[in-house]
């Protein structure tokens, strides 16, 4: 057993829907595999975790819709994946993924399980791993296949080999939609100054409060910042082997962070 | 004809001496007008504390400076520009906490007030303001100053943490030993005179950094711009072992280091790894596109 076929029965496994035939090939795996032990162990914290979840916790309804309007604006699903995902979803089932597990529906379970955090990682991750394959396949392909996280059914990015800590900002930065059904420009491209991300928009929609002199400092650092980025980005998809320039990009997310962070302060 | 001309001279210079008087009376009248706006007030608090207080100082507008005092008197002087501003002050323990609190109306010029303070050598120091200037001599407490714009200076400090984060402003330190220091600036200078300890880490990501010390012995500096120049000037009997690079930049050093082996490709002219000495200080130098001198003193 693989680890890849340890991914693909484990919802199951924890689910209790399999016939556990394969149960033996799956402890000697695990056993033997340290990332695998950590999915299993993290899988079963989070379920026990989300079985002691009130229905009435469950996030209200408007949060799933702006979540895969999220995944839609930025590319990662499309329509199709999330008008197929409902259709498959049972009649007697509500509208929205579910955090707290239905009898009856043990796929369904997992995939809300999965979804919840997946969601919020890949809206982090998935531009920067987009265009980091799209650029860069040789390297994709040649890297180990990701262990620690199973896709989620409707994410068609798989996880990258290593998502840099930075990549949070990279998702409002560039838009990671490689079909540009959102008018994204690959990163490699992008030399032209991008339209401001939504996260940036609202980040400057709050330092206005500050006065217009103050918003326009923090703008023109924002540029600044935003434009050391974009540099470095295109740079990184060039030499992919460049660590030391890797290591600058991840600086240079530092430094929006650092920026974000001395608003915030000022604010509060 | 001579006599006129005489009178005219008079005349002109009793005209002028005229106008100088009015300019005078009016500049000391403005300035009494501006003054009695404006409503300046100077306030001092007092407190005691025990060993290790811990002082924090917030001012959206204004200077705070820091100085060594005596024993175990905190002392504070805030001078406030108007009376559009307030000065809050609490303590709990050895725990105190002095914050202008600007009322409706205030701007950055009636919402200012400058802080004086004396504080224990020993206390942990937290400051914060916007537009600066802040500066802190002769502690050895843990240091932490936040500033938008805010110039920071720190002078004669040692054993202790600084910590520095500023989004434009200038930071200079001179005379830190023995000191845990980490600063970063969005697009500030950073000046870095006599700053030794085990570890040192500068970044900053438009604004040049400069370095003038020996690097110590036996700690780890490393300093980051994204497009400024890194300037580092060390005495020849230097001990360090120094790695630098600039991704788009040119490197430079006057030291006849001696080769060292490299996990990173090494590319002439923007790269370069060597030892000096012993080695005994970790220097690490880094750019994506600025220049780095390492120049020898």
């Amino acid at each position: 057993m693989t680890c890849s076929d340890v991914e693909r029965v484990l919802p199951e496994l924890l689910d209790g829907a399999s016939d556990g035939a394969f149960l033996p090939d799956f402890d000697a795996h695990v056993k033997s595999c340290p990332v695998c032990s950590d999915l299993v162990s993290d899988l079963k914290l989070i379920a026990s975790e989300a079985r002691q979840l009130a229905a009435t916790e469950e996030p209200a309804p408007r949060v799933w819709v702006r979540i895969a309007a999220e995944l839609r604006a930025e590319g990662l699903v499309f329509d199709s994946a999330i008008s197929d995902s409902a259709t498959r979803e049972p009649e007697s089932a509500p509208a929205r993924p579910l955090l707290v597990p239905v009898p009856g529906s043990p796929r369904w379970r997992w995939t809300a399980l999965w979804l919840a955090p997946v969601a919020a990682a890949v809206l982090a991750a998935g531009a920067y791993v987009i265009s980091y394959k799209k650029v860069v396949p040789q390297v994709a392909q040649q890297a180990p296949t990701p262990q620690v996280t199973s896709p989620p059914p409707v994410i068609p990015a798989a996880t990258p080999p290593s998502v840099p800590a930075t990549a949070p900002q990279q998702v409002a930065k560039e838009p990671a939609n490689p079909t540009g059904v959102n008018g994204a420009v690959p990163a490699v491209e992008a030399a032209a100054e991008p339209a401001p991300s939504a996260e940036d928009r609202q980040f400057l929609s709050v330092v206005s409060t500050l006065g217009p002199s103050t918003r326009a400092t923090y703008e023109n650092q924002l540029n600044a910042v935003n434009a050391d980025i974009r540099e470095t980005q295109a740079y990184v998809n060039r030499n992919p082997g460049d660590a030391d320039a890797r290591q600058h990009l991840m600086d240079a997310y530092q430094q929006k962070a650092l920026l974000y962070q001395i608003a915030l302060d000022r604010i509060q | 004809m001579a006599s006129f001309r005489k009178a005219s001279v008079r005349q002109a210079g009793i005209q002028q001496t005229s106008m100088n008087n009015t300019a005078a009376v009016t500049l000391v009248l403005v300035t009494c007008l501006a003054s009695a706006a404006f409503a300046e007030s100077k306030k001092e608090y007092r407190f005691t504390v025990g060993p290790n207080a811990i002082i924090s100082v917030d001012t959206q507008y204004g200077a705070i400076s820091v100085k060594s005092g005596s024993g175990d008197q905190v002392i504070v002087t805030a001078t406030l520009k108007s009376d559009s501003v307030e000065v809050d002050q609490q303590q709990s323990g050895s725990r105190i906490e002095i914050a202008s609190h600007l009322l409706q109306g205030a701007n950055e010029q009636t919402g200012r007030v400058d802080y004086e303070v004396l504080i224990p050598p020993d206390a942990t120091l937290n400051l914060h303001s916007s537009i600066g200037p802040l500066s802190v001599e002769q502690l050895h407490g843990d240091l932490t100053l936040e500033g938008t714009d805010a110039v920071v200076n720190i002078s004669n400090v040692e054993n202790c943490h600084v910590v520095v984060r500023t989004m434009r402003g200038p930071i200079t330190l001179a005379g830190v030993r023995n000191g845990h220091v980490e600063i970063a600036t969005i697009s500030g200078d950073i000046h870095l005179k006599s700053v030794t300890g085990p570890l040192v880490l500068a970044s900053s990501g438009r604004g040049k950094i400069f370095y003038d010390g020996d690097f110590g012995a036996g700690g780890d500096y490393k300093f980051t711009t994204h497009t400024g120049d890194i300037e580092a000037l060390a005495p020849a009997d230097v001990s360090a072992e120094f790695r630098v690079h600039s991704v788009l930049g040119r490197v430079h050093t006057d030291f006849p280091l001696l080769p060292h082996h490299s996990r990173y490709s090494m590319k002439a002219g923007s790269s370069f790894v060597g030892t000096a000495g012993k080695a005994e200080s970790a220097v690490v130098l880094r750019s994506f596109s600025g220049r780095i001198r390492l120049k020898q003193r």
